[in-house]
């Protein structure tokens, strides 16, 4: 656990005058902003007075008074109390990049409302409640699960917290697409909406807001001495691991609260304590002060601006989950800024040499793997049910079949070995088990680009989606090599990088999730893998082009295996280091791209192919890679197998059986191995 | 080996049509190139509700829907034989199971287009959309209509139920206007949950049943590729002189959360007891939901509303 105050200065006399200042400003600029379009219609005194009464006679007062003053007061009440769960999740994490949202903490309530409004409605109708925490309860259990002997490195819990909200993320859209007309109510309520018609949300909401907000506070004397670090902290007794317990459990049932009323409203947790810090609050009570004063005052602001872009456009509604996201992705960068200085990443030192299981024969690994691979190649072809029934089709028999079962085979194929060698890379690259083309972010790159064609109503053909796909990830990779750049390609900014721009890729998929129907469920389809739009020409285009770049490969197995051993190490080896890390950068990103305009961008095999080589006993650069990219291959034709057959006729896209199945495996594996 | 033969299989398959095209074949235009037919189609498969409805319409049973049940609830008439297989969802069809019921003719829409190569693949592919930007919704329909209508050899059919619907609209009209029902603007909206609804713009399907009707729409407003917008309650409380249809399905309990809500029961058009509810209809089908709504939404007004959602 890494307390922040340890290397800072003791505690500062006074509030830098940054603070209250900027608060201000905050605050009445988004009050401001929210009452403007209400001036025309009510004079100031009136808009004032709708927090209280309303005049029957004249509508625009009832609206004011039922609509406009309860969507503010719930703006500022969720603001206040997910900025305070932020704040305290920071502390007892002493992580900066630590909220409900980077936890998985949202994602997780999300899923219990979507599951109890398939399974268990009477739930619902019971509380709402109780689902959403029993899901942020799963979702930080396993994040904490999944870190737990990694050591809660800050950067592994982020990206294990990253793992869950995909996970449960896809879980959530199996369900969304099998029955996409069925749960029009919950896309728009997982974009995150504060629109009010009554005061009884509020009403509901604001005791609970506030005796976990005072639970908190409570809590605040044992937090100060986390404060003071772990060593010291557990030196005053032995009830840390409680405190921390309490207090995770306090920050799950806020959020649980918010996310079962309005949806979820990601990264007010995240964006609120950051700005605090980064305007200049040092000390534990003045983090908690003005990170929830920051969040009330945010959330308004990003209510508002969405209230004002659904007045601006055809009227559509703009989620509040959107602007939230929208603003999340930058403060997630400048969260990285003050975020290289003060820690040490903790991602260098775990590097690949301090996980070693036993080492196997390659020969045998690799035969193993390749046999699989075969008998699922076999089944794939010959064995699938029709609409009479299940049959067995002779090797003789499959031209027949060849048309539709061989072109997506071979490309899901593919794409499992291009993700498994661009996992391998990247985990090479930035020596973090956590590392992954998915977490990279040039798959989200190239899935903004997607989602903003759908927004844009566009029709697009395969051909141009390719390259729409691709332009996205190159871009992505300019991005992200500017950013590489500035942090001399150092791994641990990169994957945080890539976070943010997953974080904007989520507010357009938001938008496009409350606009409805059919076209959010033709997204999401895509967004998770469908290889059975995939022709011949492009299966075999595919081929041809992951042979090139496996050969390529072979060129820069030597830099790869210098690399991990130190810049300076590798510099006096004679190796140019930051051309050959953007060369390695390049490689893993056109692979990613060609991956991920298959697959989608959110399958999980450039995470688990690689460590399944690794504990597969596979050491060397080489052979790791082989035998990932074999992994890799199997893992996606198995997915693209399954994903054919399960609900026949019906389809799942093959990435989300991927996410589903690799998500299992790493949670175990990790578990288990990751050390 | 698999490749040559899908190559020859290709090859095969361009010739037939080379000689089909030079054999008495019909041409037709559609948005995504030509389709030729030397014979009515026979085993029809269609990829959405709205060509589904169009054949049924036309008197001819799909041999394969997509999303087989999901019609029955959603758009319901004209009603589908239950026998008729589905062959996957409407946004992934199953190319294996379409295959398998040899279809003659394929019916799908832009939605499909990446997959239209695959489609042609299995049989000739009309490709038609009913929500196209730059067009409208009604005319695309009954144009999938009339066409499909010459392909499978039907068109005095179609012509009587083109006639029938404009039949159906002129009465429906003129008991409105007998009534004197026809001044107010009208909003139709569907409830996603008591905080959003799904409301109907100048650009959806429906729009052509209130031109038909004289009845103007309240929601002036474009909305999205399809036709509506999702909007927060509040959105349509500006538009006080309006009346709100409820378009079934609601989430049950509706009634109750919106009866306590004051912004709800001081809203003009509650209070002046012009909330009207009718069953569901397809907002995005083909020509009958037009039809369908026109009965519905006349009969509605006629009887009368209340002050709440049932």
């Amino acid at each position: 656990m890494y307390a922040e105050s340890a290397s800072l200065p003791a505690a500062r006399p006074a509030i830098p005058a940054k603070l209250p200042v900027a608060a201000i400003v905050l605050w009445f600029g988004a009050l401001i902003a929210s009452s403007a379009p209400w001036l025309g219609e009510l004079d100031a005194g009136a808009l004032v007075s709708a927090f209280w009464t309303f005049d029957p006679e004249n509508y625009s007062s009832v609206l004011a008074h039922y609509s406009w003053a309860p969507r503010v007061s719930i703006a500022i009440l969720i603001g206040c109390g997910l900025g305070l769960a932020g704040a305290v999740t920071q502390q007892i994490l002493g992580n900066p990049l630590a909220s409900p949202t980077t936890l998985g903490v949202e994602a997780g309530g999300q899923f219990g409302i979507t599951v109890a409004t398939l399974f268990a409605p009477g739930l619902l109708a019971f509380s709402p409640d109780l689902a959403a925490i029993g899901g942020g309860l799963l979702a930080i259990g396993m994040v904490i699960a999944l870190t737990w002997r990694l050591g809660f490195s800050p950067v592994t819990v982020i990206l294990a917290g990253l793992v869950i909200t995909f996970f449960l993320g896809a879980m959530n859209m199996a369900f969304l697409l099998l029955k996409g007309e069925w749960l029009g109510n919950l896309f728009i309520w997982g974009a995150g909406s504060l629109v009010q018609n009554n005061w009884e949300p509020f009403m509901e909401l604001w005791p609970r807001v506030l005796v976990l907000a005072l639970l908190m506070l409570l809590l605040m004397r044992p937090l100060q001495l986390l404060q003071l670090g772990q060593t010291s902290a557990s030196a005053l007794g032995a009830r840390v691991g409680l405190i921390r317990a309490l207090a995770l459990l306090l920050v799950v049932l806020m959020t649980a609260t918010v996310v079962s009323r309005v949806g979820v409203v990601a990264f007010v947790g995240l964006a609120a304590p950051v700005l605090a810090k980064l305007l200049g609050a040092r000390t534990l009570g003045n983090k908690l002060l003005w990170s929830t004063l920051m969040g009330g005052g945010l959330l308004l602001l990003a209510d508002t601006l969405a209230h004002w872009a659904s007045t601006w456009g055809d009227g559509s509604l703009v989620p509040t989950g959107t602007t939230t996201a929208l603003i999340g992705g930058p403060v997630i960068l400048l969260a990285l800024q003050s975020f290289r200085n003060t820690h040490h990443m903790p991602g260098q030192e775990s590097s690949p040499a301090g996980f070693l299981p036993k080492r196997r024969s390659p020969v045998l690994i690799t035969g193993v793997i390749s046999a699989l691979l075969l008998i699922t190649v076999i089944v794939s072809m010959g064995w699938a049910p029709g609409l009479e029934g299940w049959n067995w089709m002779a090797i003789t028999q499959w031209d027949d079949a060849w048309a539709w079962r061989g072109p997506r085979l071979l490309a899901a194929m593919l794409a499992g070995v291009a993700l498994g060698l661009a996992g391998t890379l990247i985990q090479r690259m930035t020596g973090n088990p956590m590392g992954s083309p998915e977490m990279l972010g040039i798959s989200g790159g190239a899935a903004l680009v997607m989602v903003l064609i759908v927004l844009s109503g566009a029709e697009i053909s395969r051909i141009g989606q390719l390259g729409a796909a691709t332009l996205g990830a190159a871009g992505a990779l300019g991005l992200l090599i500017l950013l590489a750049r500035k942090h001399r390609f150092a791994g641990n900014q990169l994957l945080l990088g890539g976070l943010a721009l997953y974080v904007f890729m989520d507010a357009g998929l938001r938008l496009v999730m409350a606009s409805g129907g059919t076209v959010a469920s033709q997204l999401l389809n895509w967004m998770y893998g469908s290889t059975w739009l995939i022709s011949e020409s492009e299966a075999f285009g595919l081929l041809g082009f992951i042979v090139l770049i496996s050969s390529l490969l072979l060129l820069i197995v030597r830099p790869l295996t210098i690399l991990p051993l130190g810049d300076t190490a590798a510099a006096s080896l004679g190796l140019s280091v930051s051309r050959a890390r953007l060369l390695l950068l390049f490689l893993a990103a056109v692979l990613t791209a060609s991956a991920t305009v298959v697959i989608g961008p959110l399958s999980f095999v450039g995470l688990i192919a690689p460590h399944l080589a690794r504990v597969l006993g596979q050491q060397t650069v080489g052979r790791q890679m082989i035998v990932a990219a074999l992994a890799g291959g199997l893992l996606l034709a198995v997915a693209d197998y399954l994903s054919r057959i399960v609900v026949f006729p019906n389809q799942l896209p093959a990435g989300l059986l991927a996410a589903l199945v690799g998500g299992v495996y790493f949670l175990w594996g990790l578990s288990r191995h990751g050390r | 080996m698999s490749i040559e033969v899908s190559v020859r299989t290709f090859l095969a398959l361009l010739f037939t049509g080379l000689v089909a095209l030079t054999a008495s074949a019909e041409t037709w235009q559609h948005e995504y190139g030509t389709i030729n037919l030397d014979a009515p189609p026979k085993r029809i498969i269609a990829l959405n509700w709205a060509a589904t409805e169009a054949l049924l319409l036309l008197g001819v049973t799909p041999v394969g829907v997509a999303d087989r049940d999901g019609y029955d609830v959603w758009v319901n008439e004209p009603k589908l034989p239950a026998d008729v297989p589905n062959i996957g969802t409407r946004v992934a069809p199953s190319l294996e199971a379409i295959a398998e019921l040899q279809p003659d003719l394929i019916v799908t829409s832009s939605e499909m287009a990446p997959a239209s190569r695959q489609l042609e693949r299995i049989a000739p592919t009309y490709v038609i959309s009913v929500y196209k930007e730059g067009h409208r919704p009604f005319e695309k329909a009954s144009e999938m209509l009339t066409t499909l209508a010459e392909m499978l050899g039907r068109e005095a059919r179609a012509n009587t139920i083109l006639a029938d619907l404009e039949q159906t609209l002129n009465t429906q009209r003129q008991r409105l206007e007998e009534a004197g029902m026809t001044d107010r603007p009208v909003a139709l909206v569907n409830f996603l949950d008591d905080r959003h609804v799904r409301i109907y713009a100048p650009n959806s399907l429906y729009q052509r049943t209130l031109d038909a009707l004289g009845l103007a729409n309240a929601w002036p407003m474009q909305g999205n590729f399809w036709g509506f917008s999702v909007v927060g309650l509040e959105a349509i409380a500006s538009y006080r002189n309006s009346r709100i249809v409820v378009i079934d399905p609601i989430l049950p309990g509706l009634a109750d959360t919106l009866a306590n809500s004051p912004f709800w029961t001081y809203l003009p058009p509650v209070r002046r007891n012009q909330i009207y509810q009718i069953d569901a209809v397809w907002p995005f089908g083909g020509v009958y939901p037009v039809k369908r709504l026109a009965t519905m939404l006349t009969d509605a007004l006629l009887e009368g509303g209340s002050d709440n959602v049932r």
